[in-house]
């Protein structure tokens, strides 16, 4: 049993490690499409065409946020897409869960300590990108395209 | 598998009432409804505050693998997986959720008035006005009060005993509080007392029933209102007065006043902390702390078993009233 101490300086609980920092960012161009990626894990980084001129002011069109969940094991099932209007959600067992916000424009995606690298880049990373199409493609901007276009190009 | 969210998917429809606030659920399943109204009163009026819920059942889900509780969260959404087989997510902002639950779960009423109800309210609660804080409410004569403390402290085995020394129970483990105009007012849900095994001895009704795995892992008895043993349950109360449990190693069982910024300290510390996008849940679950440590707080220490822990509370209480009149 703990007593509760009011003088510990003792930060509130983290249960859904919102809060896990991710030092590791890049930046991607892929098209007219600008994208930010930042991870706690530099190997989820995915292996798109970096954006070397990319200064971070400007427009910045799409940001991803990967976690690796270190504390989460187990290797990826059969996906579960859970669709509306403004989210995509995709389940693959506990061990990745990926939603991306269509109108913030934001990824976020949770990637259990047993996938690795490669399951990650080959089957991750295009599930990635085709969720940001879809993000892009409700769009009438026609960067949209040209992303789809490249990625599906590789 | 693909399910989408839409009106044409989700073609039944009903407004239920949360710990005062509005649910309008949409569900592609009439056993969902009917899970529903049993585990949550129709709404009647208006609400300011309201939420989505969006749950399609899916019988295919029973052929996939089993998973225990499962969650996590970045910035606005919340991913929630639960067994048997179901998996929520909760859009914070747009205070929307998109569920697919298993043939089980949405008859399941266990599995609403454990899981699904106050992980729900937990996840969304502050976005809708309504702050979760980690104690129990029990109300007397019209005063409640709530029962904070650390884990395992005994929060819920001493409102038991309060409970069957007649004192109304709202709730033993997570009580929602809102404020209505500037009036506190405490929540609680239909989810089950939790006491754990050793506990039998104070409470020898226990051995009709057998203790279970919970959320968290341990071995408990989880006792619903429906099978309560001997007490009164209400869903709302309004505090007035606060205690801080302490276990004390010596017996004796001493109650002192506390001061304000103990009382901001535990609750702001013990609450989970949100992310920059949600800046107004957490602006108004401080403003909610800081009308709690308003409220006359004591710490009671106490080495005595929970009934004569009760008793002292009881009597304290009594003693209150009698120097406030």
């Amino acid at each position: 049993m703990q007593e509760f101490n009011p003088s510990n300086n003792v930060e509130a609980p983290d249960l859904l490690r919102r809060f896990i920092p991710t030092p590791v960012k890049a930046k991607y161009r892929v098209g007219g499409l600008r994208m930010m990626v930042q991870t706690n894990d530099f190997t989820l980084l995915p292996a798109l065409p970096f954006d070397p001129d990319h200064d971070g002011a400007g427009e910045q069109n799409l940001a991803w946020t990967l976690i690796r969940d270190a504390d989460t094991h187990g290797l990826l099932e059969p996906p579960l897409f859970l669709k509306s209007g403004t989210l995509t959600v995709v389940l693959l067992g506990t061990a990745c869960v990926v939603g991306v916000d269509h109108e913030r424009r934001e990824l976020f995606g949770f990637i259990g300590a047993d996938i690795d690298v490669r399951a990650h880049q080959e089957f991750l990373v295009p599930l990635l990108c085709q969720m940001t199409n879809e993000v892009l493609v409700s769009d009438p901007n026609p960067r949209g395209a040209i992303w789809s276009k490249e990625v599906a190009n590789g | 598998m693909t399910l989408t969210f839409n009106r044409q998917t989700l073609p039944l429809r009903k407004d239920f009432l949360i710990a005062g606030t509005c649910c309008h659920l949409s569900t592609n399943s009439h056993d969902i409804l009917r899970t529903a109204g049993r585990c949550l009163p129709i709404r009647k009026q208006s609400d300011a505050r309201s939420f989505e819920m969006n749950i399609i059942v899916d019988a295919t889900l029973g052929s996939t693998s089993e998973h225990p509780a499962h969650f996590r969260g970045l910035r606005h959404l919340v991913f929630a997986i639960l067994p048997p087989r179901s998996f929520l997510t909760y859009d914070l902002l747009r205070r929307r959720v998109y569920g697919v639950l298993s043939s089980p779960a949405a008859c399941d009423d266990s599995f609403w008035n454990s899981l699904l109800i106050p992980i729900t309210l937990g996840v969304l609660g502050t976005n809708l006005g309504v702050a979760p804080l980690h104690c129990a409410c029990l109300e007397r004569n019209g005063r409640g009060f709530l029962v904070a403390g650390a884990s395992g402290a005994g929060k819920s085995t001493l409102a038991a005993a309060l409970a069957q020394r007649g004192f109304t129970f709202i709730s033993d483990d997570w009580t929602y509080v809102s404020k209505e105009q500037s009036t506190l007012v405490a929540h609680g849900l239909s989810s089950p007392i939790k006491l754990l095994p050793d506990t039998v001895r104070f409470f020898p009704e226990l051995y009709q029933f057998s203790p279970r795995r919970t959320l968290n892992g341990e071995l408990a008895y989880e006792i619903g209102p429906a099978h309560s043993i001997g007490f009164t349950v209400k869903r709302i109360a309004t505090p007035q007065s606060i205690f801080f449990l302490e276990r004390a190693p010596t017996l004796g069982c001493h109650i002192v006043p506390c001061r304000s910024q103990y009382v901001r300290d535990f609750f702001e510390k013990s609450a989970e902390r949100l992310p920059d996008e949600l800046t107004e849940a957490k602006t108004v679950r401080t403003s909610i702390i800081r009308s709690l440590s308003a409220f006359p707080s004591w710490i009671l220490r106490t080495g005595e078993n929970p009934h004569r822990t009760a008793e002292a509370v009881d009597h304290f209480l009594a003693e209150a009233s009698h120097a406030r009149v």
